[in-house]
């Protein structure tokens, strides 16, 4: 158990002169913390990942387990368990050789394997199992054997590269329970891989987001949930997705307002304060679904729209209504009666946005 | 694994006839196959006189001829005393086994480096490999001749299984290499994580290719044991395979029949247990890379 500092890694597939895969990474994971890296295919997550394991050379940069850097070292001297996407188990070995395999490695003497993979897969709920071979399991019976084989002993880090991806949905939410009370019991460092956000956010202590090899926003899930980073962040992370839509900051008496194609949305005194001080003309205001109103009662400030679409979530609607080419969605109640093409108004939320430069995509508030 | 359940419709004509045919088919088929193996066993077994002893055509009666003869096992006795045979036998066994091993150990190690490995010119180098096998074998066998008398391999035992991988190996590699793209380098990888050295986590995987490895040695014997422009180019004089020598029994004042058919069993025996002995391996092997999970 310990602590994982990665420093300016930079990954490279052929060339140099070619994208990185990763560009300039820099995370610390703190002894006995869950991360999960999340990001859509292709963003990088993998690859460094793969360098912690030592399964992919570093192109650049370090990385340390507790002090000690690891980068030229093989994955067998870096104390590690990882549980692959696919399972990777042994398709010739019993689940009882699957699992006991890291200990007959370490050269542990048998007795005590027996001991272990007993006490492992008592914890999964395989032990019933121990004679089968992988090919005569379930999806969520692999996952489970492939879990045992990484804590049937106590490595320093734990890496997830997708390890429930391929589960059923009602299967994914108990191992994601399960797997996390998993890491709290055993309190080993853990990174976690994934594409999908409900996975991050709910068992991560930290989120790091990744999108094309850069590292977008480290933090807690809350805050990443809250405060992203920027307008790229702010639409990936959030389900349904947050609305931007592009305004312009106005000045209007002492404060300033928000003018979304000759409409004015007026923000509250904090949000004013922060974008008056802020030397932006043209910004991206985000809005959760749950900040925006749709209905047909039209007050001050609330937009003109046209419902564009309606979606049944189970005990709430998702109501997606057209303002001139912007789309703005809100959750509503099950008892909306808007149909499609009715006409509607939007109101949005004073306190509860998010502001980002149009520019740059950054967050100003 | 797909379900071996198929659905059958058996009301149609068309399969009806297949039922009928089939039988019928395959009676032919397996006459057709065993005749001349029946035909050759006895003959070796008959003096000269029995062996060109037919009916007259039409004579259908006269079959039994076929059967009225002393077996002896005279033809087998003079090969193996007067004509070396048991030499000859030793070769061919030593030279097909020889390059099988030669063939199936580099084929393995270059199918899985290529299997793994991404390279540049990779491509060309696998067409490469392949294209040698491209060339009708005679093209070749006259400089091949000209490198190996050079190198004084000709009619030396290691000459002739150095001949011989030259066609075993580009087809190991390229059918051994779809074996090892069949098994999911996540394997491997895992097995690295758990504690192997990478040489040890090659290692892991060896079990899955294994029937697959073992077919095409199997294979490899076959392509050297049944090969005779090698055999008696390359390994003519002191490294004579089985069908070399037999060939050589044509004499031109006269042609022994019985000791030909002899040689033809003795040439065909020893193959015959070991294709049924992987027979089930043969086929699950060369199909290992077919289906993809």
């Amino acid at each position: 158990m310990v602590d994982v500092k990665i420093e300016n890694v930079y990954k490279y597939y052929g060339s140099i002169d070619g994208v990185a895969a990763v560009h300039d990474l820099n995370m610390d994971i703190k002894n006995g913390e869950f991360v999960a890296i999340l990001g859509p295919s292709g963003c990088g997550k993998s690859s460094t990942m793969r360098m912690i394991s030592g399964l992919e050379h570093i192109s650049a940069g370090t990385i340390s387990f507790g002090g000690n850097i690891v980068n030229n070292l093989a994955p067998k001297d870096r104390d590690i368990a990882m549980v692959f996407e696919n399972y990777a188990l042994y398709p010739h070995k019993t689940v009882f050789d699957n699992v006991a395999n890291p200990l007959k490695l370490a050269k542990v003497s048998s007795p005590e394997i027996t001991e272990r993979v007993k006490r492992a897969t008592q914890l999964l709920e395989i032990d019933h199992l121990l004679d089968r071979r992988p090919q005569e399991l379930s999806g969520g019976q692999k996952q489970r054997v492939a879990i045992g084989r990484a804590i049937v002993r106590q490595p320093q880090v734990f890496l997830f590269d997708e390890p429930i991806a391929h589960l059923d949905a009602k299967l994914r939410a108990r191992m994601r329970s399960e797997l996390k009370r998993l890491q709290v019991d055993l309190g080993v460092t853990s990174l976690y891989v994934t594409h999908d956000q409900l996975e991050a956010l709910s068992m991560a202590d930290r989120v790091a987001v990744m999108h094309e090899g850069i590292l977008q926003q480290y933090d807690t899930p809350q805050a990443i949930y809250e405060k992203p980073a920027n307008a790229w962040v702010a639409t990936f992370v959030g389900e349904p997705q947050m609305s931007l839509i592009e305004c312009v900051i106005r000045q209007k008496g002492s404060g300033v307002v928000l003018d979304f194609e000759g409409h004015e949305i007026a923000v509250g005194a904090k949000v004013g304060k922060v974008l008056a001080a802020s030397k932006e003309r043209e910004v991206l205001a985000g809005f959760r679904p749950n900040h925006v109103a749709i209905n047909t009662r039209k007050t001050a400030g609330s937009i003109p729209g046209i419902i564009y679409a309606r979606q049944l979530l189970g005990g709430e609607i998702l109501a997606e209504a057209q303002v001139n080419n912007t789309m703005i969605r809100a959750r509503v109640n099950t008892d909306f009666s808007l149909q499609l093409g009715d006409k509607c108004s939007v109101s949005l939320s004073k306190e509860d946005l998010n502001v980002f430069s149009a520019d740059t995509g950054v967050a100003i508030y | 694994m797909a379900s071996r359940e198929i659905i059958r419709y058996d009301n149609s004509p068309l399969l009806r006839l297949a039922k009928i045919l089939t039988p019928i088919f395959l009676a032919v088929y397996l006459v057709w196959t065993l005749l001349p193996l029946f035909i050759m066993v006895m003959a070796s077994m008959k003096d000269l006189l029995d062996a060109f002893d037919t009916p007259d055509a039409g004579d259908w009666g006269g079959v039994a001829m076929f059967f009225d003869f002393t077996p002896t096992l005279k033809h087998y006795y003079v090969l193996f005393a007067e004509n070396n045979f048991g030499v000859y036998l030793f070769n061919s066994l030593v030279a097909s086994l020889g390059s099988a091993l030669v063939a199936v150990t580099l084929g393995s190690m270059a199918a899985y480096s290529l299997a793994r490995m991404e390279f540049r010119g990779k491509k060309d180098l696998l067409f490469w490999i392949i294209s040698t096998r491209m060339a009708p074998m005679v093209a070749v066998t006259v400089p091949l001749y000209a490198i190996f008398r050079s190198l004084d391999l000709v009619g030396t035992l290691p000459g002739l299984i150095l001949a011989f991988t030259t066609f075993n190996l580009p087809f190991a590699i390229w059918i051994l290499k779809g074996f090892f793209e069949n098994v999911p380098y996540a394997i491997e990888e895992a097995a690295q994580v758990d504690g192997c050295t990478r040489f040890q986590a090659f290692l892991t995987i060896v079990p899955l290719v294994a029937p697959g490895v073992g077919a095409f040695l199997v294979l490899c014997i076959l392509f050297a044991w049944n090969d005779f422009l090698f055999a008696t180019i390359i390994g003519s004089g002191g490294a004579k395979t089985l069908p070399a020598a037999t060939k050589e029994l044509v004499q031109p004042q006269n042609i022994d029949w019985g000791k030909i058919m002899a040689a033809g069993v003795i040439t065909t025996a020893p193959m015959i247990p070991l294709g049924l002995l992987v027979r089930k391996y043969l086929v699950a092997g060369l199909t290992m890379g077919a289906v993809r999970e």
